[in-house]
C-alpha cells in the first residue's frame, strides 16, 4: 500500500482514509437479504454487481452496450450492475424490448466527417429509418472513465434544446467508447464558405441570416448560463435548409452569477478574446461574442480576421486593427497578467478598409461586437434587436408569431388558465 | 555540481538560482513582487464584478428561471431512499463525513460537495444501493460532480478515490459505477446547488466573507439532514443566508426582494440542527480562511444559552439542568477535552434517524467516533496495525492511545 501512495502526484496530501466502517452488525438483522449471500461469493467486480435474483440474463462476461438517454429510467434494465427500480418504476418482466435503434450496430457507419481532439466524428444511417445522423465517438480512457468534456457535453446539450443549437438524439455506451447520436447536418460553415462561398465570401443576405442564428443560439446559450467557449466556423453546422446550429460544446460550461473563474486556455488562438488573452480568468458572455464577430467579419472576406500564430502575434493582430488600448481608453488593462508596457502603439483602423462588402448598419453591429473591452461588447440578446437584422424574413416571421402567442398568453390568463411551461426533457 | 550550473551565470537567473540565496535584496524584491501581485488581484476582482454585474443585468432573470427549473427537475425523492433495503438512513451522515474530507483533500470548488451530494441522492432515489457500495456511489457521485466543475488538474484520480477507500473496490468498479450514476440520472447533471443561489443571492451586497462562509458552514450542515434533502437548493440557500447574517448580526443590508425571502420553517429547523453539527464540518470550518465561523456558531449558541438560562427562573432546578443541556458543547470545544459522540446525540435530540438503541449499536456508535489522529495513514485494510479499528472503545479519549 505505501508504493501506491509513494507513486501518487505530490500536488496534495492523501488522507490515511479508510473505507467508511458500518459494521455489519449495525443492521438490524431483517434487512439483510438472501441475495447477499450469492453476491457475496462472487469475485470480479462486475460478477460482484451482477444479482441473479433480480435478472434472468446470463451473468456479466463483460460489459454489453447499454444506452442511456431518451429512454425512461423506469424501462431501462441492462445494467451491468444489477440493481432494480425504486419507487414508481415497475419491476416488470425482464428484459423489455429493447429499441433497436439505440444499439451502436443500428447505424450503418459512413464516412469519416471530421475528427477533434477527443472524438471522430462519422456520418452515420439508422438502418431502421434511413435517417441520417452524425456520430461523434469518444474514446473511453479505461484508467480514468468518462471524460469530463464528455460530462460537460452530454449535461449541457440535454439542457440546451433549440433550433439553433444541434440536437443531441441518444447517447449509446458501449465497452470502450461512448457514441453521441446527433442529428445530421449537412457541413460545416468553414466548408459551407469553401464550396459556395466566392473565394471564401458569402453574399449578404446569407451572412445576414446565419448572423441572426448564431446570435440566437448563443443568447439561448447565455440565457440558460452556458458559455460556448469554442465558437469558430468549424464549430458551426449549416443544414440543407440553410439553418446555422451551434454545436461542439466540448468546451463549454455553466457559469454562475457572479462570474467564476475559468480557465483561460479556451476558444482557438484566431477566435479568442483580447481580454482572454491578456490572461483574464473572470471572463464572461462576452467571450462568445467576440468570437461571433470574428465570425463575421470572416463570412465576408472568407479569410479569418486575426489569423494569429502565437498569444503575442494575435493580440499584436487584434491591436494592429482595432487600435491598441491605453490605460486610459481601457481602465485596469494594466493590471491584466499579460499586459504588457512596450505593446507596439497602433491607432484604430476603420474596419471598412478590410471589409469593402459591409453595409453601414451591419460595420456598427460588427464594431459593437469587435470591441476590446469585455463590459463594451454588445449582448447577444441586444444585438438580436439590432436594426441589421429588421430586413430578414424571418425576424418579421418570428415577431408576428411572438405576437401572437403573447396575445394568446393574455387571453389565457384572461381566462385564469394557467399553463406549466413545459421544458425539453 | 559546476557541471549542474547553467552556461551563462549572470544571464538568464532560473529558479534554481533564486531558491539558492532567498534572502536579504530577494526576500525584499520576493515581498515587493507579492504586494504588486495582491494590488493587481484586487483590481482584477473589482473588474471582474463589474463585469459580473453586467452578466447579471442582461441575463439575470432567464438564468434565475432557468435554474429554478433546473433545480425542480433535479430533486431526490426521499421517500424513495425510505424503501432502500439495505442502506439506512443513519448510515447517510458516514458517508457525507467521508464526502466532505475527500473534497477539502483535492480541493475541490464549494459547490462540487453540493452537486455531489445532489448525484449521490438522486441516485439512490433511483435505484438499490448495498451497503458495500455506497461509499463507492458517494466515490462516483464526487468524481462525476469535480469532472463537471472543477478544473482539470483537481479532479480527483480513480487511483487516489481508490486509495482513500482502502482499496475496498477495484479501479474498475469506479468508472463502471461512474457510468451507471451518469446513466441512472440520464446524464442530467446541471444541477443547480445551494452554493449557486447563495452566490446570486450575495452577488448584491459587499464582498463579506465571513457571511459567505458562515452560510456555506450552515448549508453544509444542512446536507446531513435528511428533513432537507429534498428542500429547493434555492429556499435552502436563502434561509441559510438569513440564519448566517442573524448570527453574525448582519441585519442592516439591503437586498433585493429575492435575495430576502426565506422560510421562516426552514430557518427554524437549520438552527435546531446547529448545536450538533458533524466533527468533520465544525473541524473543516473552524479554519481561518473558512472565517473560523464553527467557533463563530458555538460562541452564539453559549450565548443563546446563557440567556436562556437567565430567562428560566434560578430556583427551578430541573428545568436549568435541562436547559443546560447545550452547555455540553462548553467543555467540548476545550483544548484537549473529550468530544460528546454527535450523532448518538442528535438522533436521540430529534429523533429523526432512529436505529433501534440496542447493544450493537451503541457499540457502532463508538466505533464511529473520529478517528483521523490516532490512525496511521497506511489505509491497508488488513494491515496488523489496523486490526484496532475494529476495538474501538467507548471512551477512546480516556483510554492510553495505542501505540503503533
Amino acid at each position: 500500500m505505501w508504493t501506491a501512495r509513494l507513486e501518487l502526484p505530490t500536488r496534495k496530501f492523501i488522507y490515511g482514509h479508510r473505507a467508511i466502517g458500518i459494521p455489519p452488525d449495525a443492521v438490524p438483522a431483517h434487512s439483510t437479504p438472501p441475495q447477499l449471500r450469492i453476491a457475496n461469493e462472487l469475485t470480479s467486480a462486475s460478477a460482484i454487481l451482477f444479482d441473479p435474483l433480480h435478472t434472468n440474463r446470463p451473468p456479466p462476461s463483460k460489459l454489453r452496450p447499454t444506452h442511456a438517454g431518451t429512454l425512461s429510467i423506469a424501462n431501462r434494465t441492462d445494467s451491468s450492475i444489477s440493481v432494480r427500480n425504486l419507487g414508481g418504476g415497475h419491476t416488470a418482466p425482464f428484459p423489455p424490448t429493447m429499441d433497436n435503434r439505440r444499439h451502436p450496430s443500428s447505424f450503418q457507419q459512413l464516412e469519416k466527417l471530421g475528427e477533434g481532439t477527443y472524438a471522430t466524428v462519422f456520418k452515420g444511417r439508422n438502418r431502421q429509418t434511413g435517417e441520417l445522423v452524425a456520430l461523434k465517438e469518444i474514446h473511453l480512457d479505461s484508467e480514468e472513465g468518462t471524460p469530463s468534456t464528455a460530462i460537460r457535453e452530454i449535461s449541457l446539450m440535454k439542457e440546451l434544446k433549440h433550433e439553433n443549437i444541434v440536437l443531441l438524439h441518444d447517447v449509446i455506451h458501449t465497452e470502450n467508447k461512448l457514441m453521441l447520436v446527433f442529428e445530421y447536418m449537412d457541413k460545416d460553415l468553414k466548408k459551407y464558405m469553401d464550396v459556395r462561398g466566392d473565394r471564401g465570401a458569402l453574399d449578404p443576405p446569407t451572412i445576414k441570416s446565419f448572423m441572426y442564428h448564431l446570435l440566437r443560439g448563443i443568447a439561448f446559450c447565455h440565457e440558460n448560463r452556458v458559455l460556448h467557449r469554442d465558437l469558430k466556423p468549424q464549430n458551426l453546422l449549416i443544414n440543407t435548409r440553410g439553418v446555422l446550429k451551434l454545436a461542439d460544446f466540448g468546451l463549454a460550461r455553466a457559469f454562475g452569477i457572479p462570474v467564476n473563474t475559468f480557465s483561460n486556455e479556451v476558444v482557438t488562438l484566431w477566435y479568442r478574446a483580447p481580454d482572454v488573452l491578456l490572461g483574464s480568468r473572470t471572463y464572461s458572455t462576452s467571450i462568445d461574442i467576440w468570437s461571433a464577430g470574428c465570425i463575421m467579419a470572416e463570412m465576408y472576406t472568407g479569410r479569418p480576421l486575426f489569423p494569429g500564430t502565437t498569444n503575442e502575434d494575435q493580440l499584436q493582430k487584434i491591436f494592429r486593427l482595432m487600435g491598441t488600448p491605453s490605460e486610459r481608453s481601457w481602465p485596469g488593462i494594466s493590471q491584466f497578467p499579460e499586459y504588457k508596457a512596450n505593446f507596439p502603439v497602433y491607432a484604430t483602423q476603420d474596419l471598412r478598409l478590410i471589409l469593402p462588402q459591409i453595409d453601414q448598419v451591419g460595420l456598427s453591429l460588427l464594431n459593437s461586437m469587435l470591441q476590446l473591452r469585455p463590459e463594451m461588447r454588445i449582448s447577444a440578446a441586444t444585438a438580436l434587436n439590432h436594426p441589421w437584422f429588421n430586413d430578414l424574413p424571418q425576424r418579421q416571421q418570428q415577431h408576428a408569431q411572438a405576437m401572437a402567442a403573447a396575445q394568446a398568453q393574455a387571453q389565457q390568463a384572461q381566462m385564469g388558465g394557467y399553463q406549466v411551461p413545459q421544458g425539453a426533457y | 555540481m559546476a557541471f549542474r550550473q547553467p552556461h551563462s551565470r549572470y544571464g538568464s537567473c532560473n529558479s534554481y538560482f533564486v531558491e539558492a540565496q532567498d534572502d536579504g535584496i530577494y526576500a525584499i524584491r520576493a515581498e515587493e513582487r507579492e504586494r504588486a501581485r495582491a494590488i493587481a488581484r484586487m483590481q482584477q476582482r473589482a473588474l471582474a464584478e463589474e463585469l459580473s454585474r453586467m452578466t447579471a443585468d442582461e441575463y439575470q432573470e432567464d438564468i434565475m428561471d432557468h435554474m429554478e427549473y433546473m433545480e425542480s427537475q433535479t430533486l431526490p425523492d426521499v421517500n424513495s431512499i425510505d424503501i432502500q433495503t439495505e442502506i439506512q438512513w443513519f448510515m447517510r451522515p458516514y458517508l457525507l463525513d467521508f464526502l466532505v474530507e475527500a473534497h477539502a483533500a483535492f480541493q475541490l470548488l464549494p459547490e462540487t460537495l453540493f452537486l455531489a451530494v445532489n448525484l449521490l441522492d438522486r441516485y439512490c432515489s433511483r435505484r438499490v444501493v448495498y451497503k458495500r457500495h455506497y461509499q463507492l456511489v458517494g466515490c462516483a457521485a464526487l468524481l462525476i460532480a469535480a469532472k463537471y466543475g472543477d478544473k482539470k488538474d483537481r479532479v480527483p484520480t480513480v487511483r487516489e478515490l481508490k486509495s482513500m477507500c482502502c482499496s475496498l473496490y477495484d479501479d474498475e468498479m469506479f468508472t463502471q459505477m461512474e457510468w451507471h450514476v451518469l446513466q441512472t440520472l440520464n446524464w442530467i447533471i446541471g444541477h443547480p446547488t445551494v452554493d449557486a443561489f447563495l452566490q446570486v443571492a450575495l452577488a448584491e451586497g459587499p464582498f463579506d466573507p465571513e457571511v459567505e462562509n458562515m452560510a456555506l458552514y450552515i448549508s453544509e450542515i444542512a446536507l446531513f439532514h435528511k428533513e432537507f434533502v429534498s428542500t429547493r437548493p434555492s429556499v435552502l440557500a436563502r434561509s441559510s443566508l438569513a440564519l448566517a447574517r442573524c448570527i453574525l448580526s448582519r441585519n442592516d443590508q439591503k437586498v433585493s426582494e429575492w435575495a430576502a425571502t426565506y422560510d421562516p420553517q426552514t430557518v427554524m429547523s437549520l438552527s435546531n440542527h446547529l448545536y450538533q453539527p458533524s466533527q468533520v464540518l465544525s473541524r473543516k470550518y473552524s479554519s481561518m480562511h473558512l472565517s473560523n465561523v464553527s467557533t463563530t456558531v458555538d460562541e452564539f449558541l453559549q450565548r443563546q444559552a446563557q440567556i436562556a438560562r437567565r430567562a428560566a427562573a434560578p430556583p427551578t432546578p430541573p428545568t436549568s439542568t435541562h436547559l443546560e443541556e447545550p452547555k455540553s458543547m462548553l467543555d467540548a470545544y476545550g483544548p484537549q477535552t473529550p468530544q460528546k459522540t454527535h450523532y448518538s446525540a442528535a438522533v436521540m435530540q430529534h429523533g429523526c434517524l432512529t436505529p433501534p438503541i440496542t447493544p450493537e449499536n451503541e457499540q457502532f456508535i463508538a466505533k464511529s467516533y473520529p478517528m483521523p489522529h490516532a490512525l496511521p495513514s497506511t489505509p491497508t485494510p488488513d494491515h496488523p496495525a489496523n486490526m484496532h479499528q475494529a476495538q474501538y472503545y467507548q471512551n477512546t479519549y480516556l483510554q492510553p492511545q495505542p501505540q503503533y
